[in-house]
């Protein structure tokens, strides 16, 4: 999923203080999933916003509504009218939902309430913990099933580096050093020979560095 | 075309080589001082590329400075602060300007320098990087198969670090380096003889050692509180407990003393131990205790 | 439930305010009929757990004009579901920073372990709550 988290009140607040009125827009997906912007935590900041310009004597009315993904056109339909009634739109979605409410609401103020974090897991009950960059082009196959471009801090296709101690990355000692489970796996099922290859310069293209990046599916278009 | 390293390292004689950090300002006096303290103790003279992720004078131009007086460089580079596209270029660069070693690092993550808030490079790793320099040595091209007005052809090392984990996969990664181009090591700093020598023993097994010249890294402690530091904060360093306890058996205005003496003492067990072909005095701004170390292992005057 | 009145608390009931308290209590916590005092209005809020009193239920007491919040919650290891008390202990720790951010201040919340029956506690509590009162002064929003 799409790992987000809420910014910090005082950020918001300063964000949606020049508005009277505004709408809360909460996404039912991935930032449902990890706390940061489903229903509830859409009712949560809306009180707590409530409370804060309350305490500052000042009147603002908060609308709140969550749909089922602020990245599909279809779903954000349902928040045009809330939308347009309010001065400012304040989306708890992913960096993509922000923008997608933002291109279907043209003249309004459409503002970030979460921080966009990562592809990640949930690891265990509050811990979530990155393991795909979204590169274009999965090497999975090549490290046992554990991505250094996203789990290591240097990102070595020929790793580990000298600062793997005990397991753990030098950059973090909570981080586990990618390349210690990457040969681990390989030892599990027997395939240590794998970590004599050369792995060769990444193609970056399909990657970020390659600009904006599009998917064109021909067979699904109308 | 041989450099005077290679050249030591060829003839089997042990080769002393001294790293040297930049200035953090544009002062290239400080650099040669460094480089007239080291002028005739060594062989050659290593010059760090932003060590430790804190911003210096560039390697490059800091191993001009030491041309200019007579003294050869070998010039690190890491892969954290530029693309393939920047590494290569200032490897010809530095090639046009004289230098004729370079030692190919991935490089200390910028968290831990004076830039913790910069976005590293990592476009491509060590291991990349090395093949490219062979590329351009043994093929005349660069990574791209762009056949090079006069390529860079260097004597070409890397570092490896025996006391990090996992440490049956240090030996397998040196053959990766070797295979990549490495035709010398530099290995992180030795007080753990006995895991040196496992990891030493465990390279010969593999036939790695007549493929690849190891200059075993040492560093002098200056202080107890300096060997505590090598122990517990620095990752992928191994301080046996006797060498502290040494460093704190003696009172602190000694110290430094006994610190040298280790050093010195580590230095004739490395001479005598198969498969090390010289050192590499990491002297951390202390450059100028490097002579006094030299001439106590009785390695000076260096071969001419 | 409280019959004779200490001297201290003579001298709570004569502050310029009467305070709003709000209680959510895991019924098998406190299982107390709530009276109001003198001293306060209380407004207790039976939960089938401590934990499942949400985040917005906290913050929408502060909304409804309370001056403190408090959560009751069973002794630790007595939680029918296991962990719940501990659970509600961190959300209530989580809401209190909220507090703080908002400006209302995370002492108008708090969260006790109480055991079933225990009038005593829940009285001291409520005390204790009425002094902290005192510096901290009525909800701001209200």
């Amino acid at each position: 999923m799409i790992v987000g988290e809420q910014k910090p009140l005082e950020e918001i607040k300063a964000m949606v203080a020049p508005y009277d009125n505004f709408l809360i827009l909460g996404c039912g997906t991935c930032v449902k999933t990890c706390f940061a912007g489903g229903e509830e935590e859409v009712a949560t900041l809306a009180s707590a916003l409530r409370l804060a310009f309350g305490k500052d004597g000042k009147k603002t009315k908060i609308s709140e509504l969550t749909v089922e993904r602020q990245c599909e056109g279809e779903f954000i339909r349902q928040a045009a009218s809330l939308a347009t009634q309010n001065q400012a739109v304040l989306s708890l979605a992913c960096g993509a939902g922000v923008q997608m409410v933002a291109s279907r609401f043209p003249k309004i103020p459409v503002l970030p309430g979460v921080n966009t974090t990562f592809i990640g897991i949930l690891e265990q009950p509050g811990l979530f913990t990155e393991k795909c960059l979204g590169c274009g082009n999965c090497v999975l196959d090549v490290f046992s099933g554990i991505c250094p471009i996203s789990r290591c801090s240097k990102k070595l296709l020929n790793g580990p580096c000298g600062g793997s101690k005990n397991g753990k990355c030098e950059v973090n000692p909570e981080t586990d050093c990618a390349w210690q489970l990457i040969i681990d796996r390989y030892q599990a099922f027997g395939e240590t020979e794998k970590l004599y290859n050369y792995v060769p310069p990444k193609d970056w293209r399909t990657a970020d560095a390659g600009g904006p990046r599009k998917l064109v599916r021909e067979d699904l278009m109308v | 075309m041989t450099t005077r390293l290679e050249q030591i390292l060829l003839s089997g004689q042990f080769a002393v080589t001294a790293e040297c950090g930049p200035p953090r300002g544009a002062n290239a006096e400080v650099i040669k001082k460094k480089g007239a303290a080291l002028k005739g103790y060594t062989d050659a003279v290593n010059v760090t590329d932003n060590q430790t992720a804190i911003v210096r004078m560039s390697s490059v131009a800091a191993c001009a400075h030491l041309l200019q007086m007579g003294i050869e460089p070998v010039m690190q580079m890491v892969t954290r602060d530029r693309n393939r596209i920047a590494l290569q270029s200032d490897i010809m660069g530095a090639y046009s300007l004289g230098i004729r070693n370079i030692l190919c690092l991935s490089g200390d993550h910028q968290t831990f320098g004076s830039q913790p808030d910069a976005r590293n490079v990592y476009d491509i790793d060590s291991m990349h990087l090395l093949n490219t320099v062979k590329k351009m040595s043994d093929e005349g091209t660069d990574m791209s198969g762009y056949k090079l007005n006069v390529a860079p052809e260097m004597f070409i090392g890397a570092a490896e670090n025996p006391f990090a984990d996992p440490f049956e996969y240090r030996v397998i990664r040196l053959a990766k380096k070797i295979a990549a181009g490495a035709r010398f090591i530099q290995t992180q700093c030795v007080y753990d003889l006995p895991r040196f020598k496992e990891w030493l023993k465990m390279a010969e097994e593999r036939g790695l050692l007549e493929k690849v010249y190891i200059l075993a890294g040492v560093t002098p402690m200056k202080s107890t509180r300096m060997a505590k530091y090598m122990a517990n904060k620095v990752a992928g360093m191994s301080v046996p407990e006797a060498v502290i306890k040494r460093m704190a058996g003696v009172p602190e205005d000694r110290a430094a003393e006994e610190g040298i003496k280790i050093c010195t003492e580590t230095v004739a067990e490395l001479r005598e131990t198969k498969g090390v072909a010289g050192i590499h005095l990491m002297a951390i701004e202390w450059e100028s205790v490097v002579p006094e170390i030299v001439e106590k292992s009785k390695l000076y005057p260096r071969p001419a | 439930m409280v019959t004779t009145r200490t001297a201290e608390e003579v001298s709570l009931a004569k502050r310029a305010f009467r305070p709003k308290i709000t209680v959510f209590h895991c019924f098998n916590a406190a299982d107390l009929a709530f009276e109001n005092n003198g001293d306060c209005e209380l407004k207790a809020v039976k939960m089938p757990c401590s934990s499942m009193t949400r985040e917005v239920f906290l913050l929408r007491a502060f909304e409804a004009g309370a001056d403190a919040v408090l959560v009751l919650a069973c002794p630790e290891g007595a939680c029918r579901h296991v962990s719940g008390n501990l659970r509600a202990a961190r959300r209530v720790a989580r809401v209190k920073k909220m507090l703080d951010e908002i400006g209302l201040g995370g002492g108008r919340l708090n969260i006790f372990n109480v055991t079933q029956g225990d009038d005593t506690a829940v009285e001291h509590i409520l005390k204790e709550t009425l002094a902290g009162l005192e510096a901290l002064g009525t909800n701001p929003v209200s």
